[in-house]
């Protein structure tokens, strides 16, 4: 339901001008698709955890810098593009 | 239970994952699997855990279930179409680099300020176990955006949404709502500026109730002069 309601939220900031991209864990690929999102970043990493574990600084950042990037080279709604990484729990938990 | 008052079968207990009597935001998707992909994820997942008594490794469990919630939630060639489906899509091209731009971040994730509870249904505290009680309601209902300072300590930040589990983006906020990323990459120079406020709701609700306050959200979105906004559903 996440992930539909970004969906709307997308469509209406692109309609008003506002570019958007959006992190999305693999699991809800297909409504990235099925909405037709303008630009969508596909991580495989765990549902509740888009952006990658607690306290993973370094993945974390890696996903907003690769949201930064396809904000500035996708051409067209649709886009999607999925990082790599594998999920990884963080061994230094605080 | 006693096991003599309970007659369940495989698929009882698979639906019972999800807002049932073992509910588990994690394992929800078991009620979207067959019961031979269900027993065949249980089965491996066993089997991996038998291994990590030897190598102390979790990864291969961690894959396995990662896995199991794209083939629980991917729809298969006979589902349904889905209610909301687009042909296209509005694209709006940016038009500076984003190392120059104001950057926003709206999140489904639930999270809001202390002192600052949007009180769904003017109920004062609520707790995330009654949010997950109350996830019906949630879906039917207007969703209420929060507010947050872009300077707030992560320490003043608090979370409940009724769809995911949520201890994760307890322990870190950033998870599922990456405000110090966001504050680094500033600081780095990779953005050129953020905004006043960012935003949270929880992303369970009414689509229809969504699409007509939707206005005034993106007024807000562009009172606040943003460029380009990040967007993370959970």
């Amino acid at each position: 339901m996440c992930h539909v309601s970004v969906g709307h939220v997308a469509r209406a900031l692109e309609e008003s001008g506002i570019p958007t991209v959006t992190v999305m864990v693999k699991a809800f690929e297909h409504r990235a698709r099925e909405m037709t999102l303008p630009r969508t970043v596909i991580v495989r990493h765990p549902m509740g955890r888009p952006l990658g574990a607690a306290f993973d600084r370094v993945r974390q950042s890696e996903v907003v810098l690769a949201s930064f990037q396809l904000i500035e080279t996708a051409s067209e709604s649709g886009t999607i593009v999925e990082l790599p990484h594998t999920y990884r729990p963080n061994p230094s938990l605080p | 239970m006693d096991n003599s008052e309970r007659d369940e079968s495989f698929e009882a207990f698979r639906k019972s994952f999800s807002y049932g009597d073992r509910n588990d935001l994690n394992f929800k998707f078991f009620k979207g699997l067959s019961d031979d992909d269900a027993a065949s994820f249980l089965q491996t997942m066993l089997d991996q855990l038998g291994d990590a008594f030897d190598t102390g490794d979790v990864q291969p469990l961690i894959e396995a279930a990662i896995q199991a919630q794209v083939a629980g939630y991917t729809p298969g060639p006979d589902a349904p179409p889905p209610t909301f489906a687009y042909d296209h899509g509005p694209f709006t091209p940016a038009r500076i680099p984003v190392a120059d731009a104001r950057v926003g971040l709206l999140a489904t994730s639930g999270h809001f300020v202390a002192g600052d509870d949007p009180e769904p249904f003017g109920e004062t505290a609520m707790t995330q176990a009654e949010a997950i009680e109350r996830i019906g309601e949630f879906i039917s209902e207007s969703p209420v955006l929060s507010e947050i300072p872009s300077t707030t300590p992560t320490s003043e930040l608090r979370v409940r949404h009724g769809g995911y589990d949520i201890r994760s983006a307890e322990m870190d906020p950033n998870v599922t709502f990456p405000i110090d990323r966001l504050r680094e990459a500033h600081d780095d120079g990779r953005v050129g500026s953020l905004p006043d406020t960012f935003f949270s709701f929880p992303g369970a609700t009414s689509q229809g109730r969504l699409r007509k306050v939707l206005p005034g959200w993106v007024a807000r979105a562009h009172e606040e002069s943003i460029d380009v906004m990040l967007l993370v559903p959970v």
